[in-house]
């Protein structure tokens, strides 16, 4: 609530300057939010290296675990190569025994290997028994084919020799392209007189061979070597056209005889299924991708948080500038509200008048209420207060027609009965919708009598002694209703200094209660004031209009000074 | 701020219905000012238009009216022939009295 008094100018510009500091507040509070793009880049720095992280230990995963598969396998593998080893001993061990039993029979020596000699799998290519000591002088017998060992190994009997001196199965590669074989030397005795079986095998043509058949090879290329070292020159059969060994290998080394075999080995496929190899670029590719969508989502986000950062700036600047615009209607209106106002009112020789005006909590628009003071001849007064219904310029206009109007026949010497109905030819509810209710009164000063005549107008409120009551004059038709209404007038004294009071129904009126309530707490709060004039219509306008009044209020009042 | 903030909350609700040759009846409810009289005024200028001579208000349900609700009754009652504001509210009542329209407005209980 703002009084007629206090609208100036200065509170509208000083709105527009608090106005102008939120916009550059706004502008400061979007600055940071720029900064906020680190965040996407951040994403998909971090997404790459947990990518990159969980490549790497899902492929060394897939390694090591390749690894420890490839060589479970190896391990059966080599464990089947060397169960091999056995029956070759057995047979020569026999052949070996018997020999030495019946001191080199050779009809013997055929009849039991003869069987063990042929060309069929697992069968010797050739069989020969040696007499120890007498080695130089050739094979005491020979089953199958002439040991080629002999041919192709100029010391043949040292080695042979060799075998003698331990129970253990000698083991000979004979891998001299196109004839390749593997002999075996075999004897149990150290003694000149013993025997020594020797026996050839042959190896596959080009060393391929194709093992798959059993389940230890199935899925993987390998190559046996004889000895520790894989060399072509000790090669003994691969499955494969070309060596080396697809990478990754891995090797196994088994005893054979007094040799050993090494077996080595790589896995065709993936011995753990294809996720496990496919994983480190599964995780890759889906890693990157979601990283690619991390970032696309966090720069989404980014934008929006920004894009809403500019629409909440943008909302602040229009909220303070509909502010700005509505304190600057308003303070247009209370400005225009107070020069149809009075600037002051006549003050006479013993009685006092003022008045106040107060815009009501909705009060952007201009309203019609009003008061005016006229002084007629020095002695008496014209106490006027009324109110156009409506609001706005209509209302105002109106309102001030109503009042210059009351002026003129004032002029005139017409007395309030009078003057209200002149008034009433000047509003029509029927054409403009608008009624006006009026209060008017002749002032007697020296004779402290009251002419009041009342159209639709709450009454005035007398104070004197203490004391208070309503001044009830005959209530006529507001101005409007009727073109010529006939008002009638009372007349009232009243006593000493006292002082009256006249308002407009916003002092009182209030929603969801009587207007007699409101009446009656106006009297109680004016009741026993012993306070100036202004500072009682202030005071009353301050404690009726506690809580927020919803329409303007114009108070005016006369008080007799002596 | 608040008061630009929005409509002010609907406060009033009405119904008016031609109910005879040239009679309506406009039942009005809430609280009626200045914010919210517009339709109502429009509805019943639209059948008053129509040739409607005979109005009755009924205005039992009106908790609150300003004068500008008031000086529609008035304009109203000065457009027909016959008017009558019915079942008016005591705070109501007591408000057109004040203002010397009870006989205006032919304010029956």
């Amino acid at each position: 609530m703002n009084s007629v008094e206090s609208v100036q100018r200065p509170p509208a510009t000083s709105r527009r300057s608090e106005a102008a500091e939120p916009i550059g507040a706004a502008t400061q509070a979007r600055r940071p939010s720029s900064n906020l793009y680190w965040l996407p880049v951040a994403t998909l720095v971090v997404g790459l290296l947990v990518t990159l992280a969980l490549v790497l230990v899902s492929h060394s995963q897939y390694v090591s675990n390749e690894k420890r598969l490839i060589n479970l396998r190896a391990r059966d593998a080599a464990a089947l190569l060397a169960e091999s080893l056995p029956s070759t001993t057995s047979t020569m061990a026999a052949a070996v025994e018997q020999a030495n039993f019946t001191d080199g029979s050779v009809a013997r020596f055929k009849r039991l290997v003869g069987p063990e000699v042929g060309t069929k799998s697992g069968q010797f290519l050739s069989l020969s028994l040696w007499k120890l000591g007498a080695l130089n002088k050739g094979p005491v017998a020979v089953v199958g084919t002439q040991p080629k060992l002999v041919t192709t190994h100029g010391n043949a009997t040292a080695l042979l020799a060799a075998a003698g001196r331990k129970p253990v199965l000698n083991v000979i590669g004979l891998l001299q392209p196109p004839d390749l074989r593997l002999g075996y030397a075999y004897a149990n005795s150290t003694e000149s007189g013993g025997y020594v079986v020797y026996g050839e095998r042959p190896l596959p043509a080009n060393r391929r061979s194709r093992l798959q058949g059993t389940s230890q090879f199935a899925g993987l290329d390998y190559a046996i070597f004889l000895g520790g070292k894989q060399t072509p020159r000790s090669l003994l059969v691969t499955n494969l056209a070309h060596l080396p060994l697809p990478s990754p290998s891995y090797a196994q080394t088994v005893p054979y005889g007094n040799t050993s075999l090494t077996l080595a080995m790589s896995s065709r496929a993936p011995l753990a299924g294809s996720l496990p190899k496919n994983l480190p670029w599964i995780s890759a590719v889906l890693g990157i991708v979601l990283t690619i969508a991390a970032a696309i989502v966090t720069l989404r986000l980014v934008q929006r948080r920004r894009r809403a950062e500019d629409l909440a700036g943008r909302l602040e600047v229009t909220a303070n500038e509909n502010e700005r615009l509505y304190a600057e209607q308003r303070g247009i209106a209370q400005t225009l509200q107070h020069a149809l106002l009075p600037d002051t009112l006549p003050q006479l020789p013993g009685i006092q008048a003022s008045a106040r005006y107060e815009a009501g909590e909705e009060g952007v628009d201009i309203g019609g209420d009003w008061y005016d003071v006229i002084d007629l001849d020095g002695g008496r007064l014209l106490l006027v207060v009324g109110d156009v219904s409506g609001r706005g310029l209509r209302a105002a206009t109106t309102m001030a027609e109503l009042r210059y109007a009351i002026r003129a026949y004032a002029a005139q010497d017409d007395g309030p009965a009078e003057i209200l109905t002149k008034i009433s030819r000047l509003v029509s509810v029927a054409e403009s919708g608008q009624l006006a209710t009026v209060l008017c009164a002749t002032i007697d000063t020296a004779e402290r009598r009251l002419s009041l005549t009342s159209a639709g107008h709450l009454p005035p409120l007398l104070l004197a002694n203490g004391d208070s009551h309503y001044l009830h004059a005959e209530v006529g038709l507001p101005i409007g209703v009727e073109e010529g209404t006939v008002y009638q007038s009372t007349t009232v004294t009243v006593p000493p200094e006292a002082t009256v009071v006249a308002f407009t129904d916003g002092l009182v009126e209030r929603r969801g209660e009587s207007i007699d309530q409101g009446l009656d707490r106006l009297r109680t709060a004016a009741t026993g004031q012993n306070v100036g004039l202004p500072e009682l219509l202030g005071g009353l306008v301050r404690d009726m209009a506690s809580g927020g009044a919803e329409d303007d209020i114009a108070i005016v009042g006369v008080r007799w000074t002596s | 701020m608040d008061e630009l903030e929005g409509q002010p909350e609907q406060l009033i609700s009405f119904d008016v219905v031609v109910d005879g040759n040239s009679h309506a009846t406009v039942s009005i409810d809430g609280e009626l000012d200045m914010s919210g009289i517009d339709p109502l005024a429009a509805r019943v200028d639209e059948v008053l238009g129509n040739g409607v001579t005979s109005l009755t208000v009924d205005v039992g349900g009106v908790r609150f009216a300003d004068s500008s609700a008031i000086a529609l009754w008035v304009r109203w009652a000065s457009a027909v022939d016959e008017f009558e504001l019915r079942e008016p509210p005591p705070l109501l009542r007591r408000v057109i009295g004040a203002m010397g329209l009870a006989e205006k407005l032919g304010a029956t209980s």
